[in-house]
């Protein structure tokens, strides 16, 4: 990188806010998409809304591309560097600004750890209910770039329904200001565009989100099944029976062991073939109502044991061991890729057995933790980077079963986004005219197209553009 | 061996365990400070595997973020996945020390220390009379400015107590009461200079509750800080002399004693002994025997035969007057250690004993060891919030296990004008329980 370039951001973000040191840039090499890697040229630290768009200012000047990164937690590549690029990280912006309880909401800064939010709601009975799995690790701005879901999402909706506001530096530094909470919003909702963009449209700096009121009564169920097919029938029945639990989650039996012998062991029994949490929320009244219909479905689909969590701590290690599943697979293997499918919900049971059987066709292993509610899957392959070979079989394996949840009616991403992962698979759900018309949505955002380049938008598919566009076709 | 080999220089295999979730970060003191990835454990360790694999050099940036990792372990509590961070640290610290650019008086600062003082009792003594003296004299301030930035800790040291203070523990003291058993406890290093007077209290306790207590006439040190600021012959060597002093410590069947200790870092030490014998397969079976019976006071204290002589004493008491503690959990203690709910739970027991939760007292004080003499800014940076945390509980006792944080509390404490007194467990139950059993009428 331009030595002027690091001195004019030094000036502005300090001497830790820059990172030009190989040793340290190398640590922002990849987000959880492990083997797709690159060093960045240089790594920036900006504290607030007024330091971004300063620093932007200076990027744009000097041409340089930008990669946005919350905390690297994202699975398809989104905070991958790009050559020549610059990645601005947001974990120094980590203060929740305001806390309205009387509005509900929470106005907090994009670097602001998932779980301290909740835990700074906590204090008011609210909470915010986008709930990741990585969520003691990922960031409200990772979670608007992605807009993620997490196991609650299946009664509350992924991160979109729960974005009231942000603060948006746009690519060339000028500093969008979207916070007002505005009910008849004028004109078009770029909030809810904003949402789920990638790190293509501009850096959210500070974000307005939603609070509910933590629900009187919570209940917690562990049902335990011999089969994983009959879990999966089993879910697609409480649908189906139109019950409304909160969360519904599957995990499988390699996802128990691993988990089991972690230090988040949950006390789900060793030696069942699946377990499933699902948790009920609401008035006594409403939470009895539902866990007496839930559990009869689930006993007569096979659940041979279906217990309640009897206190908060047990409600707690529940959770803790499906949300530290990811982490507990590296006990497996040095590196796991997490496919991540959408599904009709009726057809579950027929989509795992594919996946299954796809990796095991290619000598892979497999292990399956998802948000069964949302008919979203998570094949698990544990594999290590360093063997290209396998490295091959397991993406050949990705792409076989995306295409195969495609068939079955299903879609590309339920959470994780595409970033670098997926970009080939648009073409295989978008068509042509499909993808120009998201490319000229970009272009009125970052003209330039220097905002994660390479990213989300197969670049090929928006040459035509390019070619039309005057701004895009000097490049 | 080849020590250019860049594999050599870290626990390659160990570092593979990592699968990046992230889920250490938002515990990691040094990351929550400052933001940056390669001051967290995820980045570390992805330093460590950049470096075998050569995609990094072990330079000035990497030695760095070495340093100010805290050794904490917060990081291990919480990983999914089992890494075994504080071994990769110690091994990460230990394989490039021979390869840092250390100037001249660095290099003979750290021979000093962990050659000459913190393997013989005598020299110990020696600096503790001369700096004594010099902290009555206020030459301290002098010998700091001499010593340029590395004497920068000199001034925040810990003040040296007076000669009485500074003595010896007797090499047997017998149960008072009824005799429950016998243990050896473990004197340390630098406890009888610092720190004696939690050292009598430990005793005092534990003759009470009805154990006879012995004390290694020659131990010096168990090499906790020289494994963990990467000197693994030191630390062999006395791990080897360790092994032999407890072993030489039996009951009158012959039989080793457990070993009671009262220092976290150096129990979390003790306990994983074997590492710093790595390859000698005799003294490696010989610590994990020690290991196996070792124990820090608060386990002693809530399990067996400690738990009924510390219960027996405890119902002779009654609280006069009721005092608010917290518990702050020494890292090599909770993280170290696993162990949590005992020390909660002895001071729930004790009479006049009211004790409130302090937040974040799962976190590094920033002692660290040596780490708060090494790196004084970035340790006082770390025990900045935990002052707000204390102040926000109330209490009029700050309670820990560990002789490095009860230094450290002592001084935040002193700097922040905050009338909080600092105490171990063996203390508070000593002068909530012994002094008050003695007290006429109680
Ligand atoms: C163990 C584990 C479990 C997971 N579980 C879930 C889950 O249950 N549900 C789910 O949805 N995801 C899950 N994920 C994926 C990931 O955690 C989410 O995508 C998360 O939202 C990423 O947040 P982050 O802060 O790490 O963002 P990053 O990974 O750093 O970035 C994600 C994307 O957002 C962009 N971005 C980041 N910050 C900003 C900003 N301020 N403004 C604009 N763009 C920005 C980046 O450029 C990138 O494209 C999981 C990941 C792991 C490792
Ligand atoms: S929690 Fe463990 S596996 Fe996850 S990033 Fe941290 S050290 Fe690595
Ligand atoms: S030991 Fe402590 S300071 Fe070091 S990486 Fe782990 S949590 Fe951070």
């Amino acid at each position: 990188m331009d030595a002027r370039v690091v001195e004019e951001l030094r000036a502005i973000l300090g001497h830790s806010g820059v990172l030009a040191e190989r040793a340290r840039r190398v640590t922002y090499e990849s987000d959880g998409l492990a083997f797709a890697r690159h060093v960045p040229e240089l790594v920036i630290l900006p504290r607030d809304t007024r330091e971004t768009a300063a620093a932007m200012r200076i990027l744009h000047t000097h041409g340089i591309p930008i990669v946005p990164r919350g905390a690297g937690t994202g699975l398809s590549g989104g905070a991958t560097p790009v050559a020549g690029g610059v990645v601005i990280g947001t974990a120094r912006m980590r203060d929740v600004l305001e806390i309205d309880a009387e509005n509900r909401c929470a106005r907090v800064q994009a670097g602001v750890v998932n779980v301290d939010l909740t835990h700074a709601a906590a204090e008011h009975g609210l909470f915010y209910a986008p709930d990741p799995s990585s969520q003691k690790a990922c960031t409200i701005g990772g979670n608007v770039g992605e807009n993620s879901g997490g196991p609650h999402c299946f009664r509350y909706g992924s991160t979109t329904r729960h974005v009231l506001g942000l603060v948006i530096v746009l690519p060339d530094g000028e500093v969008l200001d979207l916070s007002r909470p505005a009910v008849d919003a004028q004109g078009y909702d770029l909030v809810g565009l904003f949402v789920g963009s990638e790190g293509l449209f501009g850096i959210a700096t500070e974000i307005t989100v939603a609070l509910l009121p933590v629900p009187p009564v919570t209940v917690t169920m562990l049902a335990l099944f011999r089969d994983l097919d009959a879990a999966c029938d089993a879910v697609s029945d409480l649908i189906a029976a139109r019950l409304e639990p909160s969360a519904i989650e599957i995990l499988d039996e390699l996802t128990i062991e691993a988990v089991e012998s972690s230090v988040l062991a949950a006390g789900y029994p060793k030696g069942v073939k699946a377990v499933m949490l699902v948790e009920a929320e609401g008035s006594e009244a409403e939470v009895a109502a539902t866990v007496d219909a839930i559990e009869p479905l689930l006993v007569a689909r096979g659940a041979f044991d279906v217990r309640r969590a009897r206190d908060e701590a047990e409600r707690a290690r529940l959770w803790a061991g499906r949300k530290g599943a990811y982490g507990a697979m590296g006990r497996v293997a040095p590196d796991l890729y997490v496919c991540d499918a959408v599904v009709p919900r009726t057809k579950l049971r027929e989509l795992v057995r594919q996946t299954i059987a796809i990796c095991h066709a290619r000598g892979l292993r497999i292990a399956n933790v998802f948000h069964a509610g949302d008919g979203n899957l998570h094949p698990n392959i544990p594999y290590d980077r360093r063997n290209a070979e396998e490295l091959r079989r397991v993406l050949e394996a990705g792409d076989e079963i995306l295409k195969a949840c495609i068939a079955a009616g299903g879609s590309l991403t339920g959470e994780h986004g595409v970033g670098l992962e997926k970009i080939g698979a648009m073409e295989w759900m978008f068509t042509g005219p499909d993808l120009d018309a998201q490319c000229r949505v970009r272009d009125a955002w970052d003209p330039l197209r220097r905002m994660n380049p390479g990213k989300l938008l197969p670049v090929h598919a928006c040459r035509e553009t390019r070619t039309r566009d005057p701004r895009g076709g000097t490049r | 061996m080849d020590p250019r080999d860049p594999q050599q220089l870290v626990d390659y295999v160990g570092s593979l365990d990592c699968i990046h979730c992230g889920l250490c970060l938002n515990t990691c003191p040094t990351y929550r400070l400052t933001g940056v990835e390669s001051s967290s454990p995820r980045g570390r360790i992805h330093m460590m595997r950049a470096l075998a694999e050569g995609a990094i050099e072990a330079d000035a940036d990497y030695a760095d973020e070495l340093d100010f990792c805290l050794l904490c372990r917060n990081c291990e509590t919480v990983c999914p996945s089992g890494v075994q961070f504080g071994h990769l640290m110690e091994h990460a610290r230990g394989a490039l020390e021979p390869r840092r650019d250390r100037t001249a008086f660095q290099r003979l600062g750290r021979r000093v220390g962990f050659d000459l003082l913190l393997r013989d009792r005598g020299a110990l003594r020696f600096v503790a009379v001369v700096g004594r003296a010099a902290q009555r004299a206020g030459l301290v301030g002098l010998a700091a400015r001499i010593a340029g930035p590395a004497g920068h800790g000199l001034r925040d040291a810990p003040s040296i107590p007076p000669a009485s203070e500074r003595t010896r523990l007797p090499v047997f003291t017998p149960a008072l009461g009824a005799r429950r058993g016998a243990v050896a406890l473990l004197e340390g290093c630098v406890m009888p200079e610092l720190l004696g007077a939690t050292n009598r209290a430990t005793v005092r306790v534990l003759a009470a509750c009805g154990f006879d207590v012995h004390v290694s006439r020659q131990h010096v040190c168990c090499g906790s800080l020289h494994a963990h600021n990467g000197e693994p012959a030191g630390a062999r060597a006395l791990a080897v002399e360790t092994i032999a002093a407890f072993d030489a410590l039996v009951d009158e069947a012959g039989a080793p004693l457990p070993l009671v200790v009262n220092s976290a870092g150096c129990g979390s030490h003790l306990k994983e002994l074997a590492h710093a014998v790595p390859g000698e397969p005799d003294h490696e079976r010989r610590a994990q025997a020690l290991s196996r019976r070792t124990l820090d006071l608060c386990e002693f204290l809530a399990r067996g035969a400690g738990a009924e002589g510390l219960a027996a004493l405890i119902a002779n008491v009654r609280a006069r007057d009721t005092v608010r503690v917290t518990w702050d959990d020494p890292c090599h203690l909770l993280h170290g250690q696993r162990i949590r709910r005992e020390p909660r739970d002895i001071l729930r027991r004790v009479p006049g004993v009211e004790l409130v939760e302090m937040e974040a007292a799962e976190s590094c004080c920033g002692s660290a060891g040596i780490y708060s003499l090494l790196r004084p800014d970035d340790a006082t940076r770390i025990l900045d919030p935990k002052l707000e945390a204390l102040r926000a509980t109330g209490a009029s006792v700050l309670v820990t296990a560990n002789p490095g944080c009860q230094l450290q509390w002592a001084a935040g404490i002193r700097r922040a004008g905050v009338g909080v007194r600092v105490l171990h467990v063996a203390e508070v139950i000593d002068e909530f329980v012994l002094s008050a059993a003695s007290r006429p009428g109680a």
